[in-house]
C-alpha cells in the first residue's frame, strides 16, 4: 500500500493560541481516515492546511508525493453546510467543480448523472436546492466532491448540520457510494459511532492545544450494516475512542484544579 | 436614500414595489382581480362622491375630465414623454455600469473601499436636487444636465447593492473554486455576477423611480422638453386636468419600467425566496 497523505510535525498557531500541537500520521492510498475530538481541537485546521488553504506554522505535509504550499487540485471536499449555489440545479451544482475549470464534457455529465441515481437523488437533477432536503443538499454536495473522481477526499463534520436519524442513514449511505469508488478519505467528526462505521482509522484528537491522543486501527469487517452498531467489537472500539477523549479531558481539567494560579480565575 | 442604507444588510426592499404585487404572488388566481376591483372602487368613489364636496377643476380634477384631457393632449404627452424617457433611461444606463464597476473595484481591490467610501457617503448625504441648478449652469439646458441629475440619483443605490452582491459571498465556495482550479474569471461570471444579479435587479426597482426623479427635477429648472416642462407649462395656465394628465403618463411609463424587470426576475430569477412558487 502506498502512502497518499503524510502529516509530519504540523503545529498551526493562530497568535497566541495553538490550534494544532505537532501532529504527525499517515494515511494509506484507498484507506478511510477519520479524525475525532471535540470542538476546538484543530481538526478543520488540519483538513484545511491538508487542502492547501491554510500554511501550516511548521512542519510538513504531503499528498501523494508532493509538499503541499497551496491550494490542491485532484481533492474533493465536504463542507458541514452543503454550499451548494442557489442558482444552479442538482445536476449543474454537482457539475460546477467541472464547470468553474472550463472542462465540463459529455462524460462529466453522464458521471453526474450516475453519481445522482447511486446518491438517490434520481427525479431531483433539475430541481433547485430550496426544493431539497437537508440531507438531500448533503448528498448533492458528496456527489460534487466526487465528480472529478479525486484520489483525495477531505470531508469537514459533513452531517454535523444534519438530524440525528438522517445522519445515521447518510453515514450508511456515504459507506456504500465509497464501497464504489474507494478513493481515500479524511473525514472530520465529532461523533465516535461515526467514525467507528465509516473508518478504517480513526485518529483521536484533544483540545486545546489541539494533540494527537491515539490512533485507532477499526478492524470490523465491511460492508458494516446497521448490525453492526451492536458488534461486541464496535462497542470495545467506541469505548476506546471515548476512552482517548475523556481521559484526556479528564487530565486537562486536574490541571486546571491543580493549578493554583488559575483554579479561582476560572 | 433610506433603501440604499437598508442594501448593507441585504438587497433593498424595493419601495416602488406596492402591496398589490405582493399580494399577487400570496393568492395568484384573486389578486389580480382584487387590485382591479379596488382600483375601478377608488375611481368611482372618485368621480361621484368629490362633485359632492364641490370641488373645483382646476383643485382636483374628476377622472373623467382627466382622461379627456389626457385624449387631447395625447401625442403631446407621447413626445414629451419621450424625451423624459430617454434621459432617464440614459442615466439610469450610466448609473448601472458605473455602480457595477465601481462596485468591482471595491471587491476585487484592497483598500480601494476606504478611499471611496467616505467620498460617496459625503456625496450621497448631499440632497442632488439642491445642486441641480449648478448643472445647469455647467451644462447647459439641454439633456445633459438631465441624464447627470438621473445618473445621480440612480447611482447610490446600485452601487451599495452591487458592492453587497459582488462581495459578499459564501468563503466555502470561493474555496471550492480555488481547489477546483477555478479561473479568476470564471470564478466571476459563475459565482459573484450570478449571486449579484439579484441584488441588483432590486436596486434598479429603486434606481429606476430615483432617475425619473432627477430627470423630471432637472426640466422643472431649465429646459423647453419633457413631461416636467409639460407639467410646468400646466400648471402656470392653471390647467390642473392636463397636470393630472402627465402624472398619468408619469405613471404608466414607471409601472412599464418596473414591470420589464418584474419579469427579467420571473424569467431569470425562479430560484429566488421571493420567487418560489410554494
Amino acid at each position: 500500500m502506498s502512502i497518499a497523505l503524510e502529516i509530519a510535525d504540523v503545529r498551526k498557531t493562530f497568535g497566541a493560541l495553538v490550534a494544532v500541537e505537532r501532529a504527525s500520521f499517515a494515511v494509506e492510498a484507498n484507506e478511510f481516515v477519520s479524525i475525532v475530538g471535540p470542538s476546538g481541537c484543530g481538526k478543520s485546521t488540519l483538513l484545511r492546511m491538508v487542502a492547501g488553504l491554510a500554511a501550516p506554522t511548521s512542519g510538513g505535509i504531503r499528498v501523494a508525493g508532493r509538499t503541499v504550499s497551496g491550494p490542491i487540485r485532484d481533492v474533493g471536499m465536504v463542507f458541514q453546510a452543503p454550499v451548494l449555489l442557489p442558482w444552479r440545479t442538482t445536476l449543474a451544482n454537482i457539475l460546477f467543480v467541472a464547470d468553474v475549470a472550463g472542462k465540463t464534457t459529455a462524460a462529466h455529465r453522464e458521471r453526474a448523472l450516475q453519481l445522482i441515481a447511486l446518491a438517490g437523488l434520481a427525479g431531483f437533477e433539475h430541481a433547485y436546492p430550496h426544493e431539497l432536503s437537508g440531507g438531500m443538499q448533503q448528498r448533492a454536495a458528496i456527489c460534487r466532491a466526487l465528480l472529478l473522481d479525486p484520489p483525495l477526499i477531505l470531508m469537514d463534520e459533513p452531517f454535523g448540520a444534519l438530524d440525528v436519524m438522517t445522519r445515521e442513514r447518510m453515514g450508511f449511505e456515504l459507506q456504500k457510494i465509497w464501497a464504489t469508488s474507494r478513493n481515500t478519505v479524511l473525514f472530520v467528526t465529532h461523533s465516535i459511532s461515526e467514525a467507528v462505521l465509516l473508518s478504517d482509522t480513526i485518529v483521536v484528537m484533544t483540545p486545546r492545544p489541539g494533540r494527537i491522543h491515539d490512533i485507532v486501527k477499526v478492524d470490523l469487517p465491511r460492508p458494516r450494516d446497521v448490525s453492526v452498531l451492536e458488534h461486541p467489537r464496535f462497542i470495545e472500539l467506541s469505548a476506546r475512542v471515548r476512552g482517548g477523549i475523556q481521559g484526556s479531558e479528564m487530565t486537562s481539567l486536574g490541571k486546571v484544579v491543580c493549578d493554583p494560579t488559575s483554579a479561582f480565575v476560572q | 436614500m433610506n433603501g440604499a442604507r437598508k442594501a448593507v444588510s441585504g438587497p433593498v426592499v424595493a419601495m416602488t414595489d406596492d402591496p398589490v404585487t405582493d399580494r399577487q404572488r400570496s393568492s395568484k388566481a384573486r389578486g389580480p382581480l382584487r387590485s382591479f376591483v379596488a382600483v375601478v372602487a377608488f375611481l368611482l368613489a372618485w368621480q361621484f362622491l368629490v362633485p359632492l364636496l364641490h370641488v373645483p377643476d382646476y383643485v382636483l380634477p374628476l377622472p373623467s375630465v382627466i382622461a379627456q384631457r389626457f385624449g387631447e393632449t395625447f401625442m403631446l404627452q407621447l413626445a414629451n414623454l419621450a424625451v423624459t424617457a430617454m434621459t432617464t433611461l440614459a442615466g439610469l444606463a450610466i448609473a448601472l455600469v458605473v455602480g457595477v464597476l465601481l462596485a468591482l473595484l471595491v471587491v476585487y481591490v484592497e483598500g480601494v473601499k476606504s478611499v471611496v467610501m467616505p467620498f460617496l457617503a459625503a456625496f450621497n448625504s448631499i440632497p442632488k436636487i439642491a445642486i441641480a441648478p449648478l448643472f445647469v449652469i455647467w451644462f447647459g439646458l439641454g439633456a445633459e444636465s438631465k441624464i447627470l441629475l438621473a445618473f445621480l440619483l440612480a447611482l447610490f443605490p446600485i452601487f451599495v447593492n452591487s458592492m453587497t452582491g459582488l462581495g459578499e459571498i459564501e468563503p466555502d465556495i470561493l474555496d471550492l473554486s480555488r481547489l477546483a482550479g477555478g479561473s479568476s474569471y470564471r470564478v466571476f461570471t459563475m459565482v459573484r455576477l450570478m449571486h449579484a444579479t439579484p441584488y441588483i435587479t432590486d436596486a434598479l426597482k429603486v434606481a429606476f423611480p430615483l432617475a425619473l426623479v432627477g430627470s423630471i427635477v432637472g426640466e422643472f429648472i431649465g429646459g423647453n422638453r419633457g413631461i416636467g416642462q409639460l407639467i410646468l407649462a400646466a400648471q402656470f395656465n392653471l390647467d390642473t386636468p392636463l397636470v393630472f394628465a402627465a402624472l398619468l403618463s408619469i405613471t404608466v411609463f414607471t409601472t412599464a419600467g418596473i414591470g420589464v424587470i418584474t419579469l427579467f426576475e420571473r424569467r431569470f430569477l425562479k430560484w429566488r425566496p421571493s420567487q418560489r412558487s410554494r
